[in-house]
């Protein structure tokens, strides 16, 4: 990466990816596979996400890196991408946060700790009378 | 098609770039700026997601474990397969060579008219089984988080579907350009874009598989 422009120069010289990429593409089709069958196997305890979020990790890192050529890429493009990932470590780590650590009766009714919910009750949005039933007046 | 009969570098430099170097860093920078924002529009979808499925585990587990989840395989397999030939046709469009471009192009975009009709066969059982999102779900499952489930699943799964249409659509120009000889091996940008945009599609699915089918 000493000079950024070599590779752009490279690949204007016709430099193969054709065996990078059939390599790349056997790793994701034995990561696709590995993530089902261990699916199978329902690891307890939340290790079973864990698991599939690392290897999903691992599959798009090598989409982006090699399919996506980031490796061959100049630094600004990187930073890019990974501004964005702290951008969803922020979006989801402190919207999950808020919920995780809230005065449980305060989530919707039916999950954990919550007000039992009523018949009409799906964990969405507060109560609007359903479209489609006859509400009796 | 050889480069001699491909217009000569210097007619696709803008007049307000230095060099088609400079050009090119450009127009990259701009595309993983773009792809920055899908990723984040996605990344809201998957924090509802993250919330629901946090507040009713059992509930979205059991939805998940009434859905195909062969279906779900298969199509990661087509999407990946997709992703291996779009870079292969990059591949034959830095080379120069446009109509081998154009043939794994449209070959990527016959794969993704495939994922689209598996999905159309997923739909086709969610609509005639009931399981809608929100208050339209008249399935078999009780839990109050499960049509909460299915309101996520249409969310993503159809914001996915949209962008696998897009991309076909950008591949298919694309490649029918190329095939044309509108690029050469000094000039091929465009393949490349349109080749880093059918990758994120592939991206976001590699994450929904196991987060929607897996649970």
């Amino acid at each position: 990466m000493a000079d950024p422009g070599a590779v752009a120069r490279n690949e204007q010289e016709h430099v193969s990816h054709v065996a990078r990429y059939a390599v790349v593409w056997a790793a994701l089709l034995a990561f696709t596979i590995l993530t089902w069958a261990l699916s199978r196997l329902h690891i307890g305890g939340g290790w079973g996400l864990a698991v599939a979020l690392v290897i999903a990790a691992t599959k798009g890192t090598l989409v982006v890196l090699f399919f996506m050529h980031l490796w061959d890429q100049r630094g600004a493009n990187r930073i890019v991408i990974l501004t964005s990932l702290v951008f969803v470590a922020l979006l989801i780590g402190l919207t999950l946060s808020d919920n995780a650590t809230r005065f449980k009766l305060a989530n919707p009714p039916g999950s954990e700790g919550a007000l039992p919910a009523g018949p009409t009750d799906y964990g969405g949005p507060p109560a609007v009378p359903p479209r489609g039933r006859t509400v009796e007046n | 098609m050889s480069d001699a009969t491909a217009p000569p570098a210097a007619s696709y430099l803008a007049h307000h770039f230095e060099s088609l170097e400079k050009q090119t860093h450009a127009a990259r920078l701009g595309m993983w700026l773009f792809l920055a924002t899908e990723v984040l529009l996605f990344t809201a979808l998957f924090a509802a997601y993250s919330v629901y499925r946090y507040l009713f585990a059992a509930d979205f587990a059991e939805a998940s474990r009434h859905l195909q989840t062969w279906i779900g395989l298969v199509n990661t397999i087509v999407l990946v397969t997709s992703s291996f030939t779009v870079a292969l046709g990059l591949d034959r469009a830095t080379k120069g060579d446009g109509k081998g471009a154009r043939a794994f192009f449209l070959l990527s975009v016959a794969m993704g008219a495939l994922f689209l009709f598996f999905k159309y066969v997923e739909y086709a059982h969610h609509f005639h089984t009931g399981e809608l999102p929100g208050r339209y779900y008249t399935g078999d499952l009780g839990g109050p988080g499960v049509p909460m489930f299915f309101v996520l699943y249409f969310l993503i799964t159809g914001l996915h579907g949209i962008h696998v249409i897009v991309g076909m659509t950008v591949l298919s120009v694309i490649g029918l350009r190329a095939g044309k000889g509108a690029y050469s091996s000094a000039y091929h940008v465009p393949v490349e874009l349109a080749g880093l945009y059918w990758h994120l599609v592939d991206i976001i699915w590699i994450f929904v598989f196991p987060l929607i089918y897996l649970i």
